[in-house]
């Protein structure tokens, strides 16, 4: 049975033509690559709707074309955001969704995207309609004052909490840094669509200095490698140890021990130094990667189990000293 | 057995006995098919396991579209299962891609009747065949052929036009 949503839908888009019914140009269009929609947008008004705008088709059109499509911001045209498929043509452009030249698309895996700058700009994009929030740059109440507004240096991740659905947004205050005495803030913002009086909500921070850069967020997880300036594991951290933000709970994770730490002798730790490593997302999955000289090779290491912080070398890759390091 | 009352039997071309169903059209007309067939049919399978006696009445499809729809569902019901990658498969799939095509040669308003119907009848090949046949029409048209085709009044504004034009701009040379 179709759920009266579709029908109120399709009565909606009645009014186009008569000759393709409303049920039956639903089911024709679901047909057609998100290429030829884009086009078949200017035909009429009712057409647009659907296929731009109605969560029960974008939904329904997902399942049906299955191929993964990807968010690129490209040199010669900053202000858009392009949806490109596997084999590099072009979906569909949205103008204006690309912010500015200072504005980066961050990594996501949702049908939402985020883009932002290090100045504490940040908007929510959705592709499929091309709506944008922009978020709020004001301060959550708990840190008014704290943060100096005309220079500020931040850090932003989006992810999507499973258990509700809902679209959080992680953003980190750099103040000062770490042998200025500065400190980290931690502010969360809820995703609503509209932009309501929705404001952000300041966190506690996870009591050490975190590596903003290696922010990686799965499953509504976000996860931090620690700050470089504990390189040496002189301060007795090891340089794999992991923090990091649940979206969901909005509050820092226990300790997760690198794999470093955990299958190599105690001793042998400290030869290890933080900026070897870096985190990433690898087939949904966290990953960290070590690099090495001397060999040049890098380990990828797989998060199996958070629980107990299980972590499988999945690669082994013979690198050449002409790679940049990650990170 | 429950269903037994709209189902009937009739000899096949093998001798053997085969269950059939009588279906209903919206006119009245009356089909009997082989049970085979008709459970291509997602809706006529949940009927008949219902059971109910008089043929299984089927009010949103008329008697014209019915017996396109049944021509496919006999067609494709009778294509027996050989080992797959045999030479009978594969002159089997060819026989069947080519009556799937001449079963398309129609004007759109029956093609739209066969969706519908394919929708309610949940005929899943036969709806996919028919969105596709549509869909392949739509496919290659611009805005304004498209609303020739189907007779639908552009009701942009200039302005929505020119910010239609303006997002597909270097996507579609």
């Amino acid at each position: 049975m179709s759920p009266p949503t579709t029908r109120a839908m399709r009565a909606r888009a009645a009014a186009s033509s008569d000759r393709i019914p409303p049920d039956v140009l639903f089911d024709v269009l679901l047909c057609l690559p998100a290429r030829d929609l884009c086009r078949l947008r200017a035909v009429c008004r009712s057409w647009c709707d659907l296929t731009a705008g109605d969560p029960l088709f974008v939904t329904a059109h997902a399942a049906h074309h299955p191929g993964p499509l990807f968010l690129a911001k490209f040199r010669d045209d900053k202000a858009s955001i392009y949806v490109v498929d596997l084999s590099g043509s072009v979906v569909k452009r949205i103008p204006g969704a690309g912010g500015g030249p200072s504005h980066r698309l961050l990594c996501t895996r949702l049908n939402l995207a985020c883009v932002a700058t290090d100045w504490n700009r940040c908007s929510v994009l959705n592709p499929a309609t091309g709506a944008v929030q922009v978020l709020p740059e004001i301060l959550a109440e708990e840190h008014i004052n704290r943060v100096n507004l005309s220079n500020p240096y931040t850090f932003f991740a989006l992810g999507r909490v499973a258990a509700t659905g809902e679209h959080k947004v992680l953003r980190m205050f750099n103040r000062l840094g770490f042998y200025n005495g500065g400190q980290q803030l931690f502010e969360v913002f809820t995703v609503s669509g509209g932009d309501g009086d929705a404001r952000w909500r300041g966190r506690q921070g996870p009591g050490l200095f975190i590596d903003e850069c290696s922010g990686t967020v799965i499953d509504g997880v976000v996860y931090f490698l620690t700050n470089k300036v504990y390189d040496g594991a002189r301060c007795g951290i090891r340089p794999d140890y992991i923090v990091s933000f649940d979206l969901g709970k909005e509050e820092w994770r226990r300790d997760l021990r690198g794999p470093i730490s955990s299958n190599v002798e105690h001793a042998k730790v400290v030869l290890y130094l933080r900026r070897d490593l870096s985190l990433a997302d690898l087939k949904g999955s966290l990953v960290l990667a070590d690099q090495r000289d001397q060999p040049f090779t890098m380990d990828i290491w797989f998060l199996s189990n958070f629980q107990n912080g299980l972590w499988v070398k999945e690669y082994h890759i013979r690198t050449e000293s002409i790679i940049s390091r990650l990170g | 057995m429950a269903a037994a009352d709209s189902c009937d039997g009739i000899s096949t071309s093998g001798g053997g006995w085969e269950k059939t169903v009588t279906l209903v059209s919206s006119d009245d007309a009356r089909f009997e098919v082989r049970e085979a067939a008709a459970s291509l049919s997602q809706t006529v399978r949940r009927m008949i396991r219902a059971g109910g006696d008089g043929g299984i009445p089927l009010p949103k499809v008329d008697a014209r579209t019915l017996s396109t729809v049944l021509e496919y569902c006999n067609k494709h019901a009778a294509v027996p299962a050989p080992a797959p990658e045999s030479s009978s498969a594969e002159a089997a799939a060819v026989d069947l891609e080519w009556f799937d095509k001449e079963l398309m040669h129609v004007d759109l308003a029956t093609l739209c009747s066969l969706i519908r119907a394919a929708d309610y009848l949940e005929v899943a090949g036969l709806l996919d065949l028919t969105c596709k046949t549509v869909a392949d029409m739509i496919k290659s048209k611009t805005a304004e052929e498209i609303r020739q085709m189907f007779g639908i009044q552009n009701d942009f504004t200039p302005e929505e036009e020119e910010q239609l034009s303006r997002e597909n701009a270097g996507v579609f040379e």
